[in-house]
């Protein structure tokens, strides 16, 4: 199937405007996008954070979103909800409340208890379905590879039904081809940003990256493939900035004026910014059972984070390793307010992270927070210390 | 005639306010809370009596509401003031079906049946955020007195963003609004509308139902009125009243108590 | 009706559950002198019936942390443990827990040992983290046993569908991978049989448990599901698996009926019937109760008593002919509800309000512990346009004393009595 091009903006820009056309639309609370495919016939499937399949929502046509909260005021969303209670589940609620976007499945995980609430109460307010994918949280039985192709298999029953649509394997393959790619190109993007970081600043190359959860990737893999060689053709200066590893930002995402105010000090060389987009780290084969590919790709081959208990990857030993792997001189750890699984791994974090006599900022954001005054002096005066150690 | 009394025991303020038995108001009184909260309530009551010109004996039930309710010593019976403005409300706008209660110290949404009974209610009084409290911040942050807020703020034309979600600290956002160069006018409107906002938010959890009564103290701001409506995009009614409505409220409940040991099986009425 | 009341029978199971509490918790001291190591584990899929058969002592922090609360000493172990730099917003229960192990398990009822082992499902996320900080403090192998739970509302399946029984080769397959684990820590090779006889012991507590929650139908009702409901919930964990607590639910039971038959109810004049939905307020605890019993209140129901109990209400009935086989499938069933209570409630709540013949629920979501409380308020709203009952909605917390107002929450609850009596009123005078 051809899908029609829903995010043309960018398209014969230079370096700049691309940059500038993926912002607009990441702050645009309209959503352009999901409406110009909705309005060529297409379905929506909604996805929580932080890692869903999308390749099966994709191989049935449909569009894969990611829903992430966004800059709007949960007015009607907040009286679904308690208090202590992070930013996103309210946000994202309001999204579809207020018919900025609308879908044909939402689907959400256990990552957190606040995330696995979101199946009952998307499902108390709308008709589709709202459910839990239940991705493994014990990584380690031998077991969890076959139990995560049975669930797949579930979703893919739930996505033929709502799509209207089989998904065969040969489309399954077809997807992961595309989504392969797709995590190629950002591995190539973040390898720039490890290597040299000066050729793009942070927010810039997240808009680059996080637009691909609101388009579709085949149109995401064009528009990456032709930023890449104009990123590394730029000129601009290296600046002598301090190389950290911003950590945080697996869930609920930083206003990217946070990641500007952070991008003034510091060269954000590695971050766990939107991992799930990232979450596999090697292409899932194509060859033999694709299902059972990507089921083993999720538990063998894929990142960290602090919602996914894998007794071969505590956090700490993987934040020390990106933080080496990207020979950054210190580490922002990050939370968002409220965050359970994010602040109890803060604790970790710092304590590892002094035993190893790495050097690091701690700090707490909010997704529609607008003024960072006091954090921007903090983290000054943090870089300060280290640059005049 | 009989005559009965309610006294509304506010953290700040103490109200009274007297009816006859045909629910007609003959008497109000606000006094200062003060440290001596059983002597604030004596004086409001004692006031009230001067004010209607009647005699202690002749008031045969007191009710005492407010977060003081149980120092009306001199009373005969306590009942919330959620309540009381309830019941308040529906007296003055018949068609009330939810109030937001405004005061010193919290807000509160509460929804009413047709009868007058409370359906459900929703109070925000852990944070001042919402509250006439962040008036009273305001107003010393910028020097103005707290009944000029109202009229200050009706002049903004271009709101600022409140972003602040504590009182404490919208203090100083005020302020350092204020050092960027912006109108007095134009804070106060922002800040009229981040409270609007925030009650609305409080009203959308008790579920909003037409006519809303607009109650407290903060109902006499004019600004307030103005943003709130503006936030609900609904009307709201506010009666000259509104600082009494608890106190109405439960002076009613206690003609209810004379009546009905009269007429046994005299049913409420509003 | 019988004229004299058999004294030794009512009042029982509160007396003979504090006693077995302070037993359980005088061989935890003992252990933690001896320097034994322990089993670490939660109430929503504890597998006590498992890790009893490998000599452990079983350790429950999510009760240890609650008892400091109801102790009046939870703010000390609170506030050491956000000295420690845990954030105030994070679940009180694993605070008070990182403080008892700072001060080597030192709590008001006595110490509890060290764990040698951690075993948890997922039917709270937080037990994942909680585990993790006794991974690295004390280096023990710390075992997740992931129990799938409802995918959405109304889709349970049931065995022989396929989807319930890849959910249930999981969890067989992760029991069957715990045991060489346990045998390994313990030094304690794994006996069927003993198995065998803790599930059984089990199958009793089930099935009484089942029995004492339906018999609050009764009229007066026979025991408040908040006061005395906990006490009976900290035998049902604590001793599960045990022949105490098999022992205890059926002479629990035979109390419950004896009250029932001879009309002795909890209050004096029982007024109203209420459901809790939440987890109590540790930190007044008794005051709490008294706010509702003052007014005629009784809780007669709680969605408490079934997910704290792991699902323990469904009365499930282990096979002993495949016992292991039966153990995941009594794991994944009970984990489900005790999720499905706390998630998707809006057909048990109406279940329970008609059987229990309830006048009103009462909504406690609790600030820090998020699975409990963040899909509350839309649960309400949900419940409230399916039946039309009087509801009161407070929120408090559980450990953390300075969230908790106690004149706040008497305000509210004094309303919710104006309402329901109101309501009464009015009722009567339509229909006499």
């Amino acid at each position: 199937m051809t899908a029609p091009q829903i995010f043309p903006d960018w398209h014969g820009q230079p370096l700049d405007g691309v940059i500038a056309a993926c912002r607009q639309l990441l702050e645009d609370d309209t959503y352009p996008t999901v409406r110009r495919w909705r309005e060529a016939g297409g379905t929506v499937a909604g996805h929580f954070q932080v890692y869903f399949p999308e390749e099966i929502a994709h191989a049935a046509g449909m569009l894969p979103f990611k829903v992430r909260g966004g800059p709007v005021d949960p007015t009607q969303a907040d009286s679904r909800f308690g208090s202590y209670l992070c930013s996103i589940v309210k946000t994202s609620l309001e999204l579809v409340l207020s018919r900025r976007i609308e879908l044909e499945l939402f689907v959400t995980h256990p990552i957190c208890d606040a995330a696995r609430n979101l199946a009952a109460v998307w499902g108390r307010n709308f008709p589709y379905p709202c459910q839990i994918l239940y991705l493994p949280q014990n990584a380690n039985s031998a077991h969890a590879a076959a139990y995560l192709r049975g669930e797949y298999d579930r979703l893919r029953r739930t996505v033929e039904d709502v799509s209207g649509r089989r998904v065969t394997d040969d489309a399954l393959r077809a997807s992961l081809t595309v989504f392969n790619a797709n995590r190629s190109l950002l591995r190539e993007l973040y390898a720039l940003k490890r290597e040299t970081p000066w050729l793009a600043a942070a927010d810039e190359t997240y808009a680059l990256m996080a637009v691909g959860g609101l388009i579709p990737r085949e149109e995401h893999n064009a528009l990456l493939a032709a930023a890449l060689p104009q990123l590394r053709a730029r000129t601009t200066r290296r600046h002598d900035r301090v190389r950290v590893v911003f950590e945080g930002g697996f869930c609920e995402q930083p206003p990217l004026d946070l990641l500007r105010a952070i991008a003034r000090s510091c060269y954000v060389v590695d971050d766990d910014l939107l991992i799930g987009l990232r979450w596999i780290l090697e292409d899932v084969p194509t060859d033999g059972d694709p299902l059972g590919n990507l089921a083993e790709a999720y538990l063998e081959r894929s990142s960290y984070s602090p919602v996914q208990h894998d007794l071969r990857k505590p956090k700490e030993d993987m934040l020390l390793a990106r933080i080496r792997g990207a020979d950054a001189q210190a580490a922002i750890v990050t939370a968002a307010k409220m965050c359970e699984p994010g602040l109890e791994e803060q604790v970790t974090y710092t304590h590892a992270l002094e035993e190893h006599g790495v050097p690091f900022f701690v700090s707490e954001f909010e997704e529609n927070m607008t003024s960072f005054e006091t954090l921007e002096i903090q983290l000054e005066t943090f870089v300060e210390n280290l640059l005049f150690d | 005639m009989a005559y009965a009394a309610g006294v509304d025991v506010g953290s700040t303020q103490t109200k009274a306010v007297l009816v006859d038995e045909r629910r007609r108001i003959v008497a109000r009184s606000l006094t200062m809370t003060g440290a001596n909260v059983i002597r604030a309530a004596g004086q409001a009551f004692q006031e009230a009596l001067r004010g209607g010109d009647l005699r202690e004996e002749e008031v045969e039930y007191v009710v005492g509401t407010g977060y003081g309710r149980y120092k009306v010593t001199f009373g005969n019976t306590q009942v919330t003031e959620i309540s009381c403005h309830g019941r308040g409300a529906v007296h003055m706008f018949p068609a009330t079906r939810t109030v937001v209660d405004m005061g010193g110290q919290d807000t509160k949404a509460i929804r009413v049946s047709a009868g007058g009974e409370i359906v459900d209610f929703c109070m925000n009084d852990k944070c001042a955020a919402g509250t006439g409290r962040f008036l009273g911040a305001a107003s010393s942050a910028l020097e103005i007195p707290l009944d000029e807020l109202g009229p200050t703020a009706l002049r903004g034309e271009r709101p600022v963003k409140i972003s602040t979600t504590c009182t404490v600290f919208a203090e100083s956002e005020v302020l350092s609004w204020l050092g960027k160069g912006k109108k007095i006018e134009d804070i106060l409107l922002g800040v009229h509308q981040s409270i609007a906002g925030r009650s609305t938010g409080l009203l959308r959890r008790v579920g909003l139902e037409e006519e809303i009564t607009f109650t407290g103290g903060v109902a006499r701001n004019v600004a307030m009125i103005e943003t709130l409506q503006e936030s609900l995009g609904l009307r709201v009614n506010v009666s000259d009243d509104s600082h009494y409505m608890g106190a109405l409220g439960a002076a009613l409940f206690a003609l209810d108590h004379i009546l009905a040991a009269r007429h046994p099986t005299t049913r409420q009425a509003s | 009706m019988p004229t004299t009341v058999d004294g030794s029978i009512v009042g029982r199971g509160n007396a003979d559950g504090a006693r077995l509490f302070r037993e359980w918790f005088a061989g935890l001291t003992a252990a933690a002198e001896a320097g034994r190591g322990s089993a670490y584990v939660f109430v929503m899929g504890s597998l006590a019936e498992l890790l009893r058969t490998f000599d452990f002592p079983i350790v429950f922090p999510e009760i240890n942390s609650l008892q400091t609360a109801v102790r009046r000493v939870a703010h000390e172990y609170l506030n050491q443990a956000e000295d420690h730099g845990y954030s105030p917003d994070i679940c009180g229960y694993v605070k008070a827990d990182v403080a008892t192990q700072l001060r080597g398990g030192e709590l008001p009822m006595g110490r509890i040992p060290k764990p040698s082992i951690a075993v948890h499902t997922n039917a709270c996320n937080t037990y994942v983290k909680w585990a993790e900080i006794w991974e690295r403090m004390y280096k023990v192998p710390v075992v997740t046993i992931d129990v799938p739970g409802t995918r959405a509302a109304g889709t349970q399946t049931w065995p022989g569908h396929p989807d319930f029984e890849n959910d249930r080769q999981y969890v067989l397959a992760q029991l069957r991978e715990l045991i060489p684990t346990l045998e390994r820590v313990s030094g304690v090779p794994f006996d069927i049989d003993r198995l065998r006889e803790a599930m059984g012991h089990a199958n009793t507590m089930n099935v009484m448990w089942r029995r004492v929650l339906e018999l609050n139908a009764a009229r007066p009702s026979v025991f408040n599901a908040l006061s005395d409901g906990t006490i009976y919930l900290g035998v049902a964990n604590g001793f599960r698996g045990a022949p105490e607590g098999a022992r205890y639910f059926t002479e629990l039971v035979e109390e419950m009926e004896y009250k029932s038959a001879h009309g002795i109810g909890t209050l004096t004049d029982e007024r109203y019937r209420l459901l809790f939905i939440g987890v109590p307020c540790y930190p007044i605890f008794r005051r709490f109760t008294e706010m509702f019993t003052e007014l005629g209140g009784t809780f007669v129901g709680s969605t408490y008593l079934r997910f704290a109990s792991g699902g323990a209400n469904l009365g499930f009935t282990y096979d002993l002919d495949r016992p292991l086989e039966s153990l995941a499938e009594g794991l994944l069933l009970g984990v489900r509800d005790a999720m499905d209570n706390m998630f998707f409630q809006t057909d048990i709540l109406i279940r329970m309000l008609d059987d229990l013949a309830a006048d009103g629920l009462v909504y406690h979501p609790i600030k820090s512990c998020r699975t409990v409380s963040t899909g509350l308020a839309d649960s309400r709203r949900a419940l409230l346009a399916a039946r039309d009952v009087p509801s009161l909605f407070i929120e408090s917390d559980m450990m953390d004393r300075r969230v908790v107002s106690e004149a706040q929450l008497k305000n509210r609850i004094d309303a919710f009595f104006e309402g329901l009596a109101s309501r009464r009123a009015q009722a009567a005078l339509h229909t006499g």
